[in-house]
């Protein structure tokens, strides 16, 4: 954490939000179109990140994004005004968050991860199933506010950014130790008087309403979803993938790693459009191979070395 | 009550493949100690060098399990010995995206050789049945269970009985007190990981015939052989078997019995897998 100091990340904010103004040429609406992914990248990357705080490795992402996506959909379709169907999409993402987290309260590691992975394949078949979220057929998203470039880039980067305050303010406060100690055995935590119920909660619904959002977000981007979509494993993949590559337990490195992991894929995606998730899978492979700690844990070599 | 017993069968029948997966994952999971989430991904590739064999060879699929099953196992230790050896200590969120990546890579190139088009098998036997007192049995069904049982017995005869397989059950049971009495862990590791990647294999080859190859055939195996050995007991081989009989027959009558049943029947191996670990984690302590 104390890589990235105050002053790069004022520095990085500050260009963040200048960057709709810089010019790109004719390639404008495409790096515009990846920084609106990047965003909603780094904010899943990052919520992830807290809950894993805790020792929970979830694998319901996926979930909480799709429920983020119909809640916007379904409520905005109804006459809700969108700033509040998108808020509610986070709300009842957290909400359900509550309930899974409730319920797995007692698994651990691998046990963990596979139960939040079947709750949200079942959360998936039940969409699917029922018939007013339009089931297999999929349903169309309102577009956020209009689909205008500029008011959807601001709002991802607004809620990045709140969610890189809460996120900095848990590392440096009490709520960091007491997450810490959780995740390096719970046992011993509770001993310690660490109210572990109410720690492991408050990391699942922090985490879910910023994936709720997300997936709010992207559906309001995408004009159109269906449960593979919106329930997409791989949501969850990406969501874990970005922290492990960046650095866990900072704010900084699931950040980092989702804006160059993203960039990178799109990249690929123009040089080789079919085989770019094959040097996707392979940087994987090689980066828990030779980064144990991620990019944050090279750099930090880096910099002792001087 | 013809449709119940009918539905009967087809649970057993498909169970067979089911139990193959599962035991071949939880001999990985049990003796390596690594939830292998490419296992579904091996049991792809297997699939397509059983298409591959016959599409260049004319190769009957019964004869390819061979040479499927010999290429997976090299294939499953040379992943062993480049990459997993190396994060055996390591978080185990580490261990599953390594093989998560795997997974990817492989399906990927799958893609990148043959395209996403399912490619189904033409095989003589495979439209043909057996009738027996109002019940029918897929010829290929049938004996790809038949198949599948005779490998498991083979495999627990193996377990049990051979000098090897007593150490692999030495090592799931404990794997420090295996070290300390001088068993070879990094040799039993190898040869475990093989196996565990050849039933993916031969595996595979059943379902390019009766289902049909295609890169995406890997992941709902692989979430399907999770359910497995989670109602198992994570490791615990012997309870695989039963798992994996109430498992087919659980995803067999849901189809047949909830009316919409198809969509649902997808569902059943989640709801299981997720109610038999929440509920063991609330009775334990």
């Amino acid at each position: 954490m104390n890589f990235v100091s105050r002053g790069w990340g004022w520095s990085l904010l500050l260009l963040a939000l200048a960057f709709p103004f810089i010019p790109f040429g004719d390639r404008t609406q495409f790096v515009q179109q990846i920084a609106v992914f990047v965003l909603s990248s780094a904010t899943l990357a990052l919520s992830w990140d807290v809950l894993a705080r805790t020792g929970q490795l979830s694998l319901a992402h996926a979930a909480f994004y799709g429920l983020g996506a119909y809640s916007y959909a379904l409520l905005a379709t109804a006459g809700v005004p969108q700033i509040l169907a998108f808020l509610a999409a986070g709300v009842i993402a957290a909400l359900a968050s509550l309930l899974l987290g409730a319920v797995t309260m007692r698994l651990q590691g691998m046990y963990f991860a596979i139960a939040t992975l079947a709750f949200a394949e079942v959360i998936k078949t039940i969409v699917n199933q029922l018939s007013f979220t339009g089931g297999p057929q999929g349903y169309l998203v309102p577009a956020l506010l209009g689909g205008d470039f500029l008011g959807v880039y601001y709002l991802g980067l607004g809620v990045l950014v709140v969610l890189i305050l809460i996120s900095s303010f848990i590392l440096r406060s009490k709520l960091g130790f007491a997450f810490t100690a959780i995740r390096q055995g719970e046992l011993v935590a509770r001993v310690l008087g660490v109210d572990v119920t109410r720690y492991k909660l408050l990391a699942f619904v922090i985490s879910s309403f910023f994936v709720g959002l997300t997936g709010a977000f992207v559906a309001g981007k995408t004009f159109y979803i269906t449960p593979p979509s919106a329930f997409d494993t791989g949501v969850s993949v990406v969501a874990l993938v970005m922290p492990i590559f960046g650095g866990l337990y900072s704010s900084a490195g699931p950040v980092l790693a989702a804006v160059i992991l993203r960039v990178l894929e799109e990249v690929l995606k123009l040089v080789a459009p079919s085989a770019y998730l094959i040097a996707y899978g392979a940087i994987l492979v090689l980066s828990i191979l030779y980064l144990p700690k991620g990019i944050l844990g090279l750099l930090e070599r880096f910099r002792g070395r001087k | 009550m013809t449709t119940f017993f009918q539905t009967f069968l087809n649970g057993l029948l498909q169970s067979g493949i089911y139990a193959l997966v599962a035991s071949g994952l939880a001999l990985s999971v049990g003796v390596v100690g690594i939830v292998n989430f490419a296992h579904g991904e091996f049991l792809m590739v297997g699939a397509f060098i059983a298409y591959a064999l016959l599409a260049a060879f004319g190769l009957d699929p019964i004869i390819s399990l061979i040479p499927t099953a010999i290429i997976l196992f090299a294939f499953g230790a040379l992943v062993y010995r480049s990459s997993l050896r190396h994060v055996l200590k390591a978080p185990e969120l580490n261990q599953m995206l390594l093989t998560f990546g795997i997974g990817i890579v492989l399906t990927n190139m799958a893609l990148q050789i043959y395209g996403s088009t399912p490619r189904t098998m033409n095989v003589a036997y495979q439209g043909s049945s057996l009738q027996f007192a109002g019940l029918s049995i897929g010829l290929a069904r049938g004996g790809a269970f038949v198949l599948a049982a005779a490998i498991l017995a083979g495999l627990y005869w193996v377990l049990g009985r051979t000098r090897t397989g007593k150490a692999m059950q030495a090592v799931a049971q404990n794997r420090v007190g295996a070290t300390l009495i001088g068993l070879e862990v990094d040799r039993l590791y190898l040869i475990a990981f093989g196996v565990s990647s050849a039933l993916a294999g031969v595996a595979g080859v059943m379902v390019s015939v009766l289902l049909y190859a295609s890169p995406y055939v890997g992941l709902v195996f692989t979430l399907k052989a999770f359910a497995i050995i989670v109602m198992a007991g994570l490791g615990n081989l012997r309870a695989v078997i039963p798992a994996a009989f109430v498992l087919g027959l659980a995803e067999a009558y849901v189809q047949t019995y909830v009316p919409d049943g198809g969509g649902w029947a997808e569902a059943v191996f989640f709801a299981l897998i997720f109610v038999s670990l929440v509920w063991r984690s609330w009775r334990i302590r």
